[in-house]
């Protein structure tokens, strides 16, 4: 079961764009691989407003905390551009 | 670095893409990008826009179109593709990708289904000698079968592509919109794609699938959507996966490429490969805007179709000269006052030829003429419009027929070497045979040169509050309520609108209640302006050489004729010449009325020859009984021709051109009247100039005056004092041109208070204003209408009839043409036609007979055999021959079209129709070539007594004129009004016939039937309400309510039909009488009042009754009137 964290978290970004490491809890987790961003369409009509964006940015990500086993988190890219640790998968 | 763009939906694939094309363009410039294409969907309908757009931009582009391709054995769908255009192949890409296009639409009109779909066959000998490049990508059959996971299947099916098209002209196009795992635009089918490509040896490339260029715009990708599938959001079947198809920068595509190529296993170097083939299809695809598609270069129908075999150069000169000695009078001849000369005509015609040979429009001018002369040929009349009738060339290639010289029209107006488009020449032909015309063309000048024109309709306030209340699945009732008050501001303001306007203050309190209706304000906003779908152009045809289908894709039109997908903006850069040939009901109606005065006198009557100075016209117009003629029969105009009082044509032309929303905000016609009666000095503010105003009295009322004021003030010579002209109207330019003017005036001699005040006049002149040359070639048909009402008043009636071109009703025009002498024969299926013929009375009379289209409810079949069947020898025989509906064979009987087989005897009427009521089953059918059975009828064979068993209660009680108005709608025996004419008598009604004759300020009661209700803009913003009434005994009485009466009077201003009005006359000019209402009554009601008070006296009883209605009708003084209602013998 993953873990819902929702918690605002520093990353940093490659050269290229992508995710390369978070900082959470003091602690900076290095991402291990390619990570993948899913976009996800939201139901917006059925909300307050007419959104800016239709979807929601999450990356997938493989990270680890120093030597610790590695886990999956899901971070979530807000419109405004700050990130948010969504989900602990373990 | 950069990332081109291969597949980009703009917003003119509508209801799909919502960036226009030059938003897109600016953003590619933005993201340093340096090529894109735009490949919109079914179509090229972007195109121009887009390759402008980069042209501006400084960005390569590129041009394709997203097809459905078909296979072609058995019409199975092979999916859609993308289909791009090479470039630097001399324009072969491009004209392939034209062709392409138009092959898909073709099977449309073929009737193999509703959407356009290319048979791949087609596709790939198009795609020869290096032509095309097709991308199959997601939505193709071999994306499909990626999708779903089936190799072989994907295979197999990009197998048969390699096969069908010619070598190196298939790629794969990876598209990956980075959404959830298992749906559409995942990574999982991109990276599949890529394997397939690297398994098969096929070069992939990456897109996006672009249909925005922001992810802010994907909300409105959103309402395409739902509009596009008439289906509310919530319950789309199909919705975008995400709102990633926005127009990424590089590092945002290398990205996406990154993960795709992560997802599967690749070769070595997949990357950078995906990334190479892209920018090498981009390459590839690169047009030379000029080279490749031909913009800005014209191109003419070549000279032998337009029969011309030598140089076109000498050929114009030839037929122009030729055409000049034929139209001005020698110079022995001696000449008319104010006539141009043969002589003058010749310097001019040199004078213009010098810039059509410097432009290169000698084949521009031979083919309008072409199409003039076929038209003329074809027996309909013509007539040119716009600018092009100030020239002498275009006049002695009788492509207009207005002399310009003779009204002062300036050459330049219409074409000078600073004008850098391409001549605009409008023709007017008539209504009724403009298809024939089209399809005349189409035949003469051959399929492959001709083409309609298109127009983009774009969403408006109404249409987009509809679809944004659709897409949020909002009520119709309520959606429809807010579409009514959508008006007077933009959608895209909808939200200041709501917080300005009063009026819309409880749509702005609901709003603020409703989250839906929230939404629905900003998605409104959003939809507004955006393409929504194409249609026929109302009037252009586009003519050009053979190549036009490789330069303009084609599709067909409702009327079936092909029609191009581009739009009028499209036509001047694309070098195509575009004709305005416009259908004109007036045109239509004088054809009507000269044919019939052939048909019953074999005269010929040549309008385009009769005398510009005839005085009995004249006198008509005048007298403001206008009523039918072209362009001043409105109750404003008849009010300004009583005021200005024509003597000449250039005071036609003058009057047409004041009555313009322009001038009359301007206070133009006032200031031009004063001056023309004596009552001001005309200012022409300084002698030079006086040359250029005299005219008008001193007020500028023309472009061509503006025109000559900027070249006598600077010597800037015409060509270009019309630039300055034009550019009146932009505030930015006005410093500019005002420095020079004060310059170059000071220079010449101008002193500076003179300079002052020219410039006041110009720059408030403004971008308003007329243009003389097409006031001119309106007031030729205003006058030539006006002489066939003076001297042919019958047949001009009947085509009037016929073909309804003014504004009024057609109750009115028989009702002008009962008081013009004219009889309006009745409905009689022995003679009414299916148009309005004029018959011989006999005694030198004329009458109309009525059309059988006006018999409310009969069907076109029933008329075609009325017609054809004509005459009848017995009501056997009609019935039999006819085979009526039961509806329509009563009201026939109702209205008397059947009363000759009663001898006429209006008295029989009910027996009539009692027997055709009682008709029980089918009319026996009987062919053409066999007679009708001679069975006796009852009412036939009757004579002497009446036969009273059998009657008709159906016709008790109700005059000629009630049953013409319940069956016809029009009142042909007798006004309308007439029942109320005792009436009138008796409250002492003026008869409008009077109103001329009295002084103005004299307090009268009229009454009539409504006839018109204008609101027309007045200065101060005061809205004013004219009703025109008619009450039959002369021309319709205009009354005007100003803001106190209205308030006063309160709906029946707009409501009440038969009316009964107190005001005041109010004069206006020699001829010229309106009243002033003050009160309004509905005149049914008043007739009822008196009645009763009548019935109640009589009996002399209920008193109080009799009183109570004498107070009511006091309302209405009758003392003060005067009484000239003729009492009734």
């Amino acid at each position: 079961m993953p873990q819902i964290i929702d918690a605002q978290v520093d990353v940093e970004l490659s050269a290229d764009g992508d995710p390369q490491a978070f900082i959470w809890n003091r602690f900076e987790h290095t991402i291990i691989g390619q990570p993948q961003a899913v976009f996800t369409r939201t139901r917006w009509w059925e909300n307050d407003g007419v959104p800016l964006r239709i979807d929601t940015e999450l990356w997938r990500v493989d990270a680890s905390r120093g030597d610790e086993e590695q886990h999956r988190y899901d971070l979530r890219r807000d419109v405004d551009g700050s990130w948010v640790l969504a989900l602990d998968w373990g | 670095m950069s990332f081109p763009h291969l597949h980009v939906a703009s917003a003119y694939s509508t209801h799909y893409g919502v960036t226009m094309p030059e938003a897109l363009a600016e953003q590619t410039k933005a993201q340093d990008g340096t090529f894109l294409a735009v490949t919109d969907r079914d179509g090229l309908y972007g195109a121009v826009k887009h390759v402008r757009a980069c042209v501006d931009a400084g960005v390569r582009p590129g041009l394709g179109a997203d097809l459905a391709v078909h296979d072609d054995d058995d019409h199975l769908s092979l999916g859609r593709v993308v289909v791009l255009a090479h470039g630097n192949t001399n324009g072969r890409g491009y004209a392939a990708l034209c062709r392409a296009v138009s092959a898909a639409h073709r099977t449309v009109s073929q009737g193999f289904g509703s959407l356009p779909s290319i048979a791949r066959s087609e596709l790939a000998g198009l795609a020869g000698l290096r032509s095309l490049t097709v991308l199959l990508g997601p939505a193709s059959d071999v994306g499909t079968a990626t999708g779903h996971r089936d190799n072989e299947d994907a295979r197999a099916r990009l197998t048969a592509w390699l096969r069908a098209m010619p070598a190196d002209s298939v790629s794969l196009e990876v598209v990956c919109h980075l959404s959830e795992p298992g749906t559409p635009g995942s990574v999982t089918p991109a990276t599949r794609m890529l394997a397939l490509a690297e398994h098969a040896g096929v070069p992939a490339v990456l897109t996006n699938a672009v249909r925005y260029g922001t992810p802010e715009e994907a909300v409105t990708a959103d309402l395409a959507d739902a509009a596009r599938t008439l289906t509310p959001l919530a319950e789309l079947e199909q919705p975008q996966t995400n709102g990633q198809a926005w127009l990424k920068p590089v590092r945002a595509m290398r990205q996406v490429a990154r993960m795709v190529v992560d997802a599967g296993l690749h070769d070595a170097g997949a990357l950078d490969l995906l990334f190479r083939d892209t920018e090498r299809l981009a390459d590839r695809c690169a047009l030379d805007p000029e080279a490749d598609i031909g913009l800005g270069r014209p191109r003419m129908p070549e000279a032998r179709i337009i029969g011309v075999s030598g140089d076109p150069v000498a050929e114009l000169w030839k037929r122009a000269r030729a055409g000049i000695d034929d139209l001005y009078p020698r110079p022995e001849a001696g000449a008319r006052r104010g006539a141009a000369s043969a002589e003058d005509a010749h310097a001019r015609l040199a004078h213009e030829m010098k810039t059509v040979e410097h432009l290169g429009f000698a084949g521009y001018f031979l083919t309008v003429a072409r199409v003039a002369d076929i038209i003329r040929e074809m027996g309909i009349r013509i007539q040119a419009r716009g600018s092009g009738v100030g020239s002498v060339l275009n006049y002695a290639l009788r492509t207009s027929s207005v002399e310009p010289l003779s009204n002062g029209l300036l050459w330049e107006r219409f074409l000078s070497p600073e004008r850098q488009t391409l001549p605009d020449i409008d023709i007017d032909v008539e209504s009724a045979r403009r298809h024939d015309i089209y399809r005349k063309l189409f035949d003469a000048f051959g399929g492959d040169r001709v083409s309609l024109m298109s127009m983009t309709n774009a969403y408006r306030g109404r249409g987009a509050v509809r679809d944004a209340g659709l897409a949020l699945g909002m009520n119709h009732e309520q959606v429809a309520s807010i579409a009514k008050q959508m008006w007077r501001f933009n959608a895209r303001d909808f939200r200041r609108a709501l917080e300005e306007k009063p009026e819309l203050e409880p749509l702005a309190a609901e709003v603020r209640e409703s989250q839906q209706l929230d939404q629905l304000v900003d998605l409104t906003a959003k939809l507004d302006r955006l393409p929504r779908h194409i249609s026929v152009h109302p009037c252009g045809v586009i003519l050009s050489d053979a190549t036009l289908l490789d330069r303009t894709p084609v599709q067909a039109s409702g009327m079936g004729l092909p029609m191009s997908q581009f739009d009028k903006h499209d036509m001047d850069p694309m070098g195509l010449i575009k004709l305005d040939i416009l259908g004109v009901r007036m045109q239509s109606a004088m054809a009507h009325a000269v044919e019939e005065h052939h048909r019953l006198s074999g005269e010929s009557l040549d309008l385009d020859r009769i005398p510009l100075d005839d005085p009995a016209t004249f006198e008509l117009i005048r007298s403001t009984r206008t009523l039918g003629i072209f362009q001043i029969e409105s109750p404003g105009q008849m009010e300004l021709v009583g005021k200005l009082q024509p003597e000449v044509f250039n005071d036609l032309t003058v009057e047409i051109s004041l009555f313009r929303p322009g001038p009359m905000q301007n206070n133009m016609p006032l200031k031009y009247l004063q001056a023309r009666h004596g009552e001001v000095m005309p200012d022409y503010l300084h002698p030079r100039l006086e040359p250029i105003l005299r005219e008008t009295k001193g007020v500028v009322i023309f472009h061509e005056q503006v025109m000559r004021l900027f070249d006598e003030l600077t010597g800037c010579g015409l060509g270009r004092a019309d630039v300055f002209r034009r550019h009146l109207g932009k505030p930015d330019q006005l410093p500019r041109i005002e420095e020079y003017v004060r310059e170059m005036a000071g220079e010449r001699g101008f002193p500076p208070a003179v300079i002052d005040q020219v410039w006041t006049v110009l720059a408030g002149f403004g971008s308003f204003g007329f243009a003389k040359a097409h006031g001119a070639a309106f007031a030729l048909p205003t006058y030539q209408s006006a002489w066939l009402k003076t001297h042919h008043p019958a047949v001009f009636l009947a085509g009037l009839l016929t073909h309804a071109p003014g504004m009024w009703p057609k109750d009115l025009i028989v009702a002008e043409a009962r008081l013009l002498g004219v009889p309006v024969l009745g409905l009689d299926v022995q003679r009414s036609t299916l148009d309005y013929r004029v018959e011989e009375l006999g005694d030198e009379r004329r009458g109309i007979r009525l059309a059988l289209p006006e018999l409310a409810g009969g069907t076109a079949a029933e008329r075609a055999r009325i017609v054809r069947h004509q005459p009848f020898s017995s009501l056997q025989d009609f019935r039999d021959r006819v085979r009526p509906r039961r509806k329509t064979f009563e009201a026939l009987a109702r209205v008397g079209a059947l009363d000759s087989f009663i001898g006429y005897d209006r008295a029989r009427r009910h027996e009539l129709l009692a027997h055709v009521q009682s008709l029980r089953g089918t009319a026996v059918t009987i062919n053409d070539d066999q007679l009708a059975f001679e069975v006796e009828l009852p009412v036939q064979g009757f004579e002497g007594a009446r036969f009273d068993a059998v009657t008709s209660l159906e016709l008790r009680g109700r005059s000629q004129t009630d049953l013409e108005l319940r069956d016809l709608h029009l009142a042909v025996s007798g006004h309308q009004m007439t029942r109320f004419y005792p009436l009138f008598a008796e409250l002492g009604v003026t008869p409008a016939s009077e109103l001329a004759d009295l002084p103005g300020g004299t307090e009268v009661l009229i009454a009539g039937v409504r006839r018109a209700t204008n609101t027309p803009p007045m200065r101060n913003g005061r809205r004013v309400v004219f009703v025109s009434l008619d009450d039959g005994t002369g021309p319709v009485s205009n009354v005007v309510f100003f803001h106190d009466a209205q308030e006063r009077i309160g709906g029946p201003v707009f409501q009440t039909r038969h009316i009964l009005v107190r005001g005041r006359t109010r004069r206006s000019g020699a001829k010229g009488v309106s009243i002033t209402g003050e009160n309004l009554w509905d005149l049914t009601d008043v007739a009822r009042k008196v009645d009763q008070r009548r019935k109640a006296e009589a009996a002399a009883r209920h008193t109080d009754r009799t009183m109570e209605l004498a107070a009511e009708l006091a309302a209405i003084p009758v003392d003060n009137v005067h009484h000239l209602w003729p009492l009734r013998a």
